[in-house]
């Protein structure tokens, strides 16, 4: 992308304010240039939720991310370095089993994961996807990088704003913690008589072996549709 | 045992590179600047170094020292308000090398001090980037030959490092205390989103009122709603207080004496 390119979408950013970050991830996608961008925050090695999706199949590649627990945001995050899929449908490592099968029917060719990081705090991943397959080209990359560095910093810049103890307003309204899940997991472990941990392995199980979106599974929960 | 003699060049280089690799890692900022300190007595052919910083009112606190002596003279620096240290930090500039005589010059009081502790001349440089001065790295020697130029400009080096070091903790452990506060934020609304899905199901309520439960049992009990809500998780409160008769979110007439300590102990 050209450097005035960039800028103006810097500037329009930062002209909008910390109101909401799901312009954050149209501007990746833009900044890119690929189909999709979707942020994932993540809570030690596990993915917490999403901070912004751009579109209906980064929302997919998130919530398939945090119901596996594998795909490219997870790894880059734990490997703290950039992780490439340019052929998802062929790819030269078997990886994300699971993921793959659900992503690659829905269009997604191409994924790429950046670490959000600033200096050794590591918030979580961006992944952009792209719906042909090929590897994303030098000035690519490093557009990637910088959006990456943008939204780590918007991160930290809102939250360090927040009242102690509280998600930042911008963050918890953007972004998108299934937190039904784990509505579904405290009724569960009753149901059970289990921990959550365990009522949350349980539903993810289910999911899986029902070949059902783990958000679908905890919905009939909430609705009392389906006792476990 | 064969010795190599290592030229002071090599020395120097060798001791900036050792710091520099430090700051790649964790390290401890006092651990840090206390090897600077050591390091510029090493190589400078000085008595002794130390390094003051400014905390966040802007008065300057004593951070590391090559010796005891030393510490005591630059305490008393800070207490008496006059010394090279003070001067560097200040102006933001180097202060030259300055014989000391009892009870004249720049600093009487100062100097009456440092030469009863055996040191015959100072020199400070700020601990500076661009226009920010952040503390000032203070040279004593038990001589009163002058530095040469070239000890200066590796004492500069010296002093920018200490300063690089400075600025990047400060500004990581910033950074790692906005992304803690984060990560427990997310925690603990997940932990409360958790403990409604309890109460749904305990009491077979929908989930605004599961919290509308939540949140005033953590009223009633002056308890924060997270500690609540993991409680309620955990099966430490009595899961029966879900079931009975639901507690309201507004103040009953015996809720303060809720707050109120018990009438024995």
């Amino acid at each position: 992308m050209e450097p005035d390119r960039l800028a103006q979408i810097l500037a329009e950013l930062s002209s909008g304010g910390a109101e909401s970050s799901a312009r954050l991830c149209q501007a990746a996608r833009d900044a890119v240039g690929m189909s999709g961008a979707g942020v994932m925050l993540m809570s030690g090695d596990l993915p917490a939720g999403s901070l912004c999706t751009s579109g209906e199949v980064s929302n997919l590649i998130e919530e398939l991310q945090f119901t596996l627990g594998e795909g490219p945001c997870v790894d880059a995050h734990q490997k703290g370095r950039v992780v490439s899929e340019p052929d998802l449908a062929d790819p030269q490592e078997p990886r994300w089993l699971a993921f793959t099968a659900r992503a690659v029917p829905e269009g997604v060719r191409a994924i790429f994961g950046f670490p959000v990081t600033v200096g050794a705090a590591r918030i979580g991943a961006l992944n952009l996807y792209r719906d042909s397959p090929g590897p994303l080209s030098d000035a690519q990359h490093a557009d990637a990088l910088v959006m990456a560095q943008v939204i780590a910093t918007w991160v930290l810049d809102v939250q360090g704003a927040a009242a102690p103890g509280m998600l930042a307003d911008a963050i918890d309204h953007g972004g998108d913690f299934y937190f039904l899940v784990h509505n579904a997991a405290g009724a569960v472990s009753v149901q059970l008589d289990v921990s959550v941990t365990e009522a949350l392995i349980r539903l993810r199980a289910y999911a899986f072996a029902n070949n059902r979106s783990l958000l679908e599974v905890a919905q009939d929960v909430v609705a009392r549709k389906l006792r476990f | 045992m064969a010795e190599v003699e290592l030229s002071r060049e090599s020395d120097i280089v060798r001791s900036l590179v050792e710091l520099a690799d430090v700051l790649t890692n964790d390290y401890d900022v006092v651990d840090l600047l206390t090897r600077v300190s050591d390091r510029c007595v090493s190589l400078l052919g000085i008595s002794a170094a130390g390094v003051m910083l400014a905390d966040p009112n802007g008065d300057l606190r004593l951070i590391a020292s090559s010796s005891e002596a030393m510490r005591i003279v630059e305490l008393f620096e800070l207490q008496a308000k006059e010394g090279p240290c003070l001067d560097a930090f200040r102006t933001g500039e180097r202060v030259a090398h300055e014989n000391l005589h009892a009870g004249t010059g720049r600093w009487p009081r100062f100097a009456t001090v440092a030469l009863e502790a055996g040191f015959q001349a100072a020199f400070a440089l700020p601990l500076r980037i661009r226009d920010t001065t952040i503390g000032a790295l203070n040279l004593f020697s038990d001589g009163q030959v002058p530095m040469a130029e070239a000890d200066v400009l590796v004492a500069r080096a010296f002093a920018d490092l200490a300063t690089m070091t400075v600025l990047q903790q400060r500004a990581g452990s910033e950074t790692q205390r906005i992304n803690e506060q984060l990560t427990q934020a997310l925690t603990s609304r997940i932990i409360i989103e958790q403990a409604k899905g309890v109460i749904f199901e305990r009491a077979g309520i929908d989930m605004a009122e599961s919290f509308a439960r939540l949140r005033a049992y953590s009223r009633h009990h002056n308890t924060r709603l997270t500690d609540v809500a993991r409680a309620t998780i955990d099966g430490s409160i009595d899961p029966h207080a879900w079931t009975a008769a639901p507690a309201t979110d507004r103040p009953t007439p015996t809720g303060p004496d809720h707050r109120n300590s018990p009438p024995s102990s």
